[in-house]
């Protein structure tokens, strides 16, 4: 056996750090918008124009690719079995110091909703952001609602992106090695991925 | 909460509709003033044109026509930024600078600030902000280049009829409540600068009956806003007290995995 | 206007009819705001509701063309219920007059005054004078109870003028005619006053003149005339049309509004001889008795030294008219169009748009050698030669364009409609080659001048003995350039020798005052050079000069009283004496003595114009003066019986002319139909239009035509102006930002013509006459309103008539459509009532 197995291809990979470095453009540039307090971020950028402009550029680029990766692993992350709600009932054994064990396939329900929330929130911000885009061509009321929906939605994807970079990094120690090279150690794997792992490796329970 | 305003020394228009005889002036002067560019029009069985503000036109009269049992009314009604004392547009502008409120309490504009980010169209209640090939906000800054000056608005002085008195707010409006006119403006959304005298409910000159700031922007601005900074500090606070106090997975609970691997 | 615009403000029921003062008058408004405040009550009647309806109290809609049998409506109920100012039109009208045996009312000859000869168009007015006591002077009847008085044959004449049959003519419901006569002959009592704004929808009528003097009539019986608030007031189209009427602009008038001497007036004394009135009366100042001195001073303004006694003060050199010869507007092109002119100077006018009958304008224009037209832009008069239907190739017609300073590019005096006549100085410089008008006649003069020293011709004196004394000079004597305060200097007038001041001639048994002691200087009107104080100062033995009398005293010694700009307002009606200037000496509102009773006591005290102070003492050490506005006269009241003088001193009776037998059609105003008109009968009589108008019928001129009744135009128009363009739009079409306001030619239509018609608001439809036809969007709107006349029913449309092809997609001229029709006394073209047919368009 192995010491490491392979977790996400390079096309993957790729596809997941060009969704961050969008989303994370997207947050800078859009940090001036949402308040006055946050100003200062616009000189990043030469400027509040200059920052619309790049917010324009990567809200289109998040828009496809963030959309793109949820249909690329759609099947993975849709579906909920009787293991998952058992880690949902114990919270992912996330609230103890006691190490604790699920029957968990390629991800866990966090990280299945996540990803679903990702896509959704992608949606609404994608769409809104379109009717903000040009104000003058909507009714006024639609735009209005967007404004709101979009600020919404910003400061949710936020809260959960902060969340899901905690667990994926020092939170989850070992985590972040999948989407850096692509390889997980099969140590790690057996033991966040168990069903996941037993697939690849055709290892019996 | 809205920008400060000094409700004593505020300067504001009164609008006497019933004085109004339409002869637009006060569209014209305004152009002339401020260097507008003509708007390209097409009589479309009216005489009210242009049919909307335009970034090149900051006010305009509306003409409205109405026959109720034979008897005909024709009103004017000159259309502005109001200058509100709680002011959707600088509520949402994301440029400080670009919409700003004057020491007389007007809610001017600069251009150079401006960064086209279209967020005053929506959140105005009265549909006032327009934008230019420039890209740029403009509306009505109650000519504060000419008032810092010492001299009446553009409009106003071209008012033959004195429709649009231009003054102390609290004088204008103390005179037209002595004459017992019906005054729309006076204390919603802290005031607006404009003032009206009207002789009809206000839903008759297109105004809403109640203006406030749209609800969705007063829950993003007001509401979302704030509790979306708590919740962006508060996730990284609770991922934080998380690593502390419970603590991240461990590596070595692979070690376990592998002992009691066989359940 | 014999009042002034800010006085609006002292009217307690202002009547707009025949003008549209919220659009084509805007500041006016001011006032009218104000006196509605002060609770004053707006009428309006307006065959449109207008944005002046639309501010106004009370709306009554007319057909185009019916003011009289409205207004003799109104006069029969003044009449009829007993609301007229009687001690008023006892003391100060003709009222009393009783007139000849042998004069007849249209009432009692099919439609017709005694007098007319069917073949001529026109009256003999022998019958329509007054009778004559032994000595010469007027019979009258104080108690106005004779059946030939003035005031029994009004009584008479306008009793015909039932609300119903008024109402059956002009389509006004009878309950709004009811109101509107209610609420205007409440201005009858004495401390109440109505004032009258009228314009071209008066006046261009084949009877205007006699819609105003309906009016007139109506504030006479109501005592309006004089008084604050009151007054006939014309409301000006143009910021200085009234300066230029006073200055002579029209063909039968020279400067201050002497009439222009016939061909048959030999001379001087001749001209002397006939237009000046006589008055038996003791009591009447006639001022008119001064018309030698104003003739006299004129030409010694115009032909200076060279105008001696002995060459009659160069009277020869004055153009003539033959007798009879009418030179007007709608003559000069049906003379043009004859061919009998080689040249023409449109000279800050555009007639192809604004005569009537635009066709017949443009295509006598081809007719000409030469044209010159002096304006800001090219327009549909510059081009007249590639114009629609015009075959450029064809026009043999030479055009010279001289481009001209607008009114804010140079320096000069502008008189409003209220006679106030105000400097002004140039705001900007001339842009280009353009030129002040001044320059440009300068450079044509000294052409002209040229031209006739080197090749003579035809009476060159008229041109070359004028004085010229315009301008900074350069070393060789001739003008540098004109300096305008020259030009005003020379209007106001000079004494040209030193006039002493004589006593008046004494009055039969009156004492000579004892000679004053040997050595005493002489007391001197003027000196040599100095400029006249007034035109009282005036003389007719050559001793003054004076351009227009009116406008003596508006430059004198004190300085150019046209640039003061005093706000003083003693007495707080807004008149403002120390503000610019205003003729005759400053007098704000004319006849200002008929504001107070006989004994000089203001009827109403609240707003008293003048007032008569027997305390006073003046310069002259003699007792009692007037206070207040400049009076008509210093005389006293007409109570002193010895010196006192009636109000009225422009008429030779020292009162006024209910009855005015001075006019060509009437001495009373009597209903006619336009010349084109919808209906079959005139319902006042069998008289269908003004029987003494001008018929323009000749065979060779297809141009021409009428349509009265004709299937294809069934429809009464009416032309007006808006307030977003000026006249033909020359100017306003050529700022952006107006032509923004009002993009295009549209016609303003009843919806329930548009339902009939199936017209939708905004489409474009067409517009035709009998003389031409033009596009325009239609305008539908509840503002117009069909007409119920007798048993049909009268639609109206309305066109503005600011557009022009020049103007690339406005559409073309609503004088396109308008007949060669003028008023009897005037001439001015009937525009505001004829006949079209309109269809959608695609
Ligand atoms: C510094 C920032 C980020 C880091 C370090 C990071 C790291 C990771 C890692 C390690 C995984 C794989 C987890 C696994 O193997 O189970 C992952 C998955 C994923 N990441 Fe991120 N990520 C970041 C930002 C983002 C952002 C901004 C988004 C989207 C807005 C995003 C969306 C996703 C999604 C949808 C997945 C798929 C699985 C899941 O739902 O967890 N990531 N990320
Ligand atoms: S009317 Fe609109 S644009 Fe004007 S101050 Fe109020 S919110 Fe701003
Ligand atoms: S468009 Fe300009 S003025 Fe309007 S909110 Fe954005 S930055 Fe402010
Ligand atoms: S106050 Fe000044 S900027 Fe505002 S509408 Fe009037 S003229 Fe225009
Ligand atoms: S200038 Fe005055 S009267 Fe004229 S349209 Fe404007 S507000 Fe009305």
């Amino acid at each position: 056996m192995s010491n490491y197995i392979e977790r996400f291809s390079t096309s993957e990979r790729v596809l997941h750090w060009i969704v961050t470095a969008s989303f994370f453009t997207l947050l800078l540039t859009g940090l001036g918008l949402y308040s006055t307090l946050f100003n200062g971020y616009f000189s990043l950028f030469g400027g509040g124009r200059n920052a619309i402009l790049i917010h324009k550029i990567s809200g289109v680029l998040f828009f496809l690719s963030s959309l793109y990766m949820f249909f690329n692993h759609q099947k993975d992350v849709t579906g909920f079995d009787q293991d998952d709600k058992k880690w949902v009932t114990e919270r992912g054994g996330y609230l103890s110091r006691n190490a604790s064990h699920f029957n968990i396939g390629k991800y866990n329900p966090g990280q299945k909703l996540f990803a679903i929330f990702i896509a959704a929130a992608t949606l609404v911000l994608g769409v809104t952001g379109l009717f903000i885009w040009a104000p003058t061509m909507f009714p006024r009321w639609i735009v209005q609602l967007s404004l709101m929906a979009h600020g919404l939605m910003f400061v949710c994807s936020i809260m959960f992106v902060v969340v899901h970079v905690y667990l994926a990094t020092i939170g989850n120690p070992g985590t972040i090695e999948a989407m850096l090279y692509g390889n997980v150690r099969s140590l790690w794997a057996r033991k966040h991925h168990p069903k996941w792992y037993r697939e690849v490796t055709g290892e019996k329970p | 909460m809205a920008d400060t305003i000094n409700q004593t020394t505020r300067k504001g228009f009164l609008v006497d509709t019933s004085r109004c005889i339409g002869c637009r002036s006060c569209q014209v002067a305004c152009k002339q003033w401020n260097k507008l560019d003509a708007d390209k029009t097409a009589n479309k069985g009216t005489f009210e044109n242009p049919r909307d503000l335009t970034p090149a036109l900051y006010n305009r009269i509306r003409f409205i026509e109405k026959e109720t049992s034979g008897e005909m009314t024709w009103q004017f009604f000159n259309e502005r930024c109001m200058h509100c004392g709680d002011a959707g547009c600088m509520k949402v502008c994301p440029s400080p600078g670009a919409l700003y409120r004057t020491k007389d309490g007007i809610v001017a504009f600069n251009k150079d600030k401006c960064i086209s980010c279209k967020y005053c169209v929506s959140a105005c209640p009265f549909n006032i902000p327009r934008y230019g090939t420039d890209d740029k906000v403009s509306k009505c800054h109650l000519c504060t280049d000419r008032i810092s000056g010492g001299m009446t608005p553009a409009c106003a002085k071209a008012c033959p009829t004195e429709t649009l008195k231009y003054g102390k707010r609290s004088d204008l409006i103390a005179k037209a409540t002595a004459a017992k006119k019906t005054l729309y403006g006076v204390d919603d959304l802290l005031g607006l600068g404009v003032v009206y005298a009207l002789e009809g409910p206000p839903e008759q000159y297109g105004l809403p009956a109640k203006p406030g700031i749209p609800m969705s922007i007063f829950l993003w601005k007001d509401v979302i806003k704030p509790l979306g900074i708590l919740g962006f500090w508060g996730s990284i606070g609770a991922m934080l007290l998380h690593y502390v106090t419970i603590g991240p997975k461990k590596v070595d609970d692979d070690l376990n995995v592998k002992e009691d691997g066989h359940e | 206007m014999t009042n002034h615009w800010i006085d609006f403000k002292n009217s307690d029921v202002i009547l707009i009819m025949g003008a549209n003062p919220a659009e084509n008058h805007p500041v006016s408004f001011r006032w009218i705001m104000k006196a509605k405040d002060a609770g004053a009550k707006v009428i309006c009647v307006d065959p449109r509701f207008t944005r002046s309806a639309a501010k106004s109290n009370l709306y009554a809609p007319l057909r185009s063309g019916t003011d009289i049998a409205f207004l003799g409506g109104l006069i029969n109920y003044i009449l009829q219920n007993k609301l007229y100012f009687e001690q008023y039109v006892r003391d100060y009208t003709n009222s009393a007059y009783l007139v000849s045996g042998d004069f007849k009312l249209p009432g009692e000859l099919a439609g017709l005054f005694s007098g007319y000869d069917p073949k001529k168009r026109s009256y003999d007015t022998k019958s329509w004078s007054f009778q004559k006591n032994a000595d010469e002077s007027i019979k009258k009847d104080p108690t106005m109870q004779d059946p030939n008085c003035v005031f029994q044959l009004l009584k008479k004449h306008y009793g015909r003028y039932t609300p119903e049959l008024v109402s059956k003519t002009t389509g006004t419901p009878k309950e709004k005619l009811l109101e509107v006569y209610k609420l205007y002959a409440s201005t009858g009592k004495p401390d109440k006053a109505g004032t009258s704004l009228y314009a071209m929808g008066w006046t261009q009528h084949t009877v205007g003149t006699q819609n105003i003097r309906a009016m007139s009539i109506i504030q006479l019986l109501l005592g309006n005339m004089g008084v604050a608030g009151g007054g006939i007031n014309a409301l000006r189209g143009e910021s200085n049309v009234q300066g230029s009427t006073d200055h002579g602009l029209l063909f039968h008038i020279l400067p201050g509004y002497m009439p222009v001497p016939l061909a048959d007036l030999k001379d001087t004394a001749a001209y002397i001889e006939k237009h000046t009135p006589k008055s038996k009366d003791p009591q009447s100042a006639n001022w008119w008795g001064n018309r030698n001195k104003y003739l006299v001073s004129y030409m010694k303004a115009i032909y200076g030294a060279k105008a001696t006694k002995e060459n009659d003060f160069g009277y020869a050199w004055l153009p003539k008219l033959d007798p009879g010869m009418n030179a007007s507007w709608l003559m000069i092109f049906d003379n043009m169009i004859k061919g009998k002119f080689k040249g023409f100077f449109a000279w800050g006018q555009n007639p192809a748009c604004s005569g009537s009958n635009s066709t017949k304008v443009r295509n006598a224009l081809t007719k000409l050698d030469w044209m010159v037209t002096t304006n800001l832009f090219d327009n549909e008069t510059a081009s007249f030669w590639k114009g629609p239907g015009m075959d450029p190739a064809s026009v043999k017609t030479e055009v010279f364009f001289l481009p001209a300073a607008a009114s804010f590019e140079k320096e000069g005096s502008i008189s409003n409609s209220g006679r106030w006549a105000q400097w002004r100085t140039a705001a900007v410089k001339p842009l280009g080659q353009s030129k002040p008008d001044a320059e440009i006649i300068h450079e044509l003069f000294q052409k002209l001048k040229a031209l006739y020293a080197k090749e003579g011709g035809a009476l060159p004196e008229q041109l070359t003995n004028l004085t010229w004394n315009y301008g900074f000079k350069r070393a060789d004597g001739t003008i540098k350039s004109i300096d305008i305060h020259a030009v005003a200097k020379e209007i106001n007038g000079y004494f040209l020798e030193d006039v002493e001041d004589r006593p008046k001639p004494l009055k039969p048994g009156e004492k000579a005052p004892p000679p004053p002691p040997p050595g005493t200087p002489k007391k001197m009107l003027g000196k040599k050079g100095e400029l006249v104080g007034g035109f009282a100062q005036l003389q007719a033995d050559g001793s003054t000069s004076c351009g227009s009398w009116i406008y003596c005293q508006s430059y004198n010694e004190k300085g150019n009283m046209m640039a003061r700009r005093g706000k003083k307002d003693p007495t707080g009606l807004g008149m403002f004496p120390e503000w610019a200037w205003c003729w005759p000496v400053n007098r704000r509102i004319i006849y200002n003595r008929a504001s107070c009773d006989p004994a000089g006591k203001p009827y109403n005290l609240k707003k008293s114009v003048v007032y008569w102070n027997p305390a006073a003492v003046q310069p002259t050490g003699a007792l009692g003066a007037w206070v207040g506005d400049v009076p008509d006269g210093p005389w006293p009241p007409m109570a002193d019986e010895k010196e006192g003088k009636k109000p009225f001193i422009m008429r030779a009776d020292g009162v006024a002319a209910i009855f005015g037998p001075g006019l060509k059609d009437g001495p009373f105003p009597e209903h006619y139909e336009p010349v084109e008109c919808p209906v079959p009968e005139n319902f006042f009589s069998k008289q269908m239009s003004n029987p003494a108008s001008k018929i323009f019928k000749d065979a060779n001129i297809k141009e021409d035509v009428l349509s009265t009744c004709d299937v294809r135009f069934p429809l009464v128009a009416t032309t007006y102006r808006v307030t977003e363009h000026w006249q033909t739009g020359v100017m306003t079409r050529n700022t952006p930002w107006l032509l923004e306001l009002q993009p295009r030619q549209f016609c303003e239509i009843s919806v329930e013509l548009a339902k009939e018609k199936n017209i939708g608001n905004g489409d474009l439809v067409e517009v035709s006459s009998a003389r031409g036809k033009i596009e325009a969007v239609a305008m539908v709107t509840p503002r117009m309103k069909p007409f119920k006349i007798g048993d049909m029913t009268v639609h109206e449309v309305g066109l503005p008539w600011c557009f022009g092809w020049h103007t690339p997609g406005v559409g073309d001229a609503a004088n396109l459509l308008t007949p060669t029709a003028g008023d009897a006394n005037t001439m001015i073209p009937e525009t505001k009532a004829f006949m079209v047919g309109i269809a959608r368009k695609g």
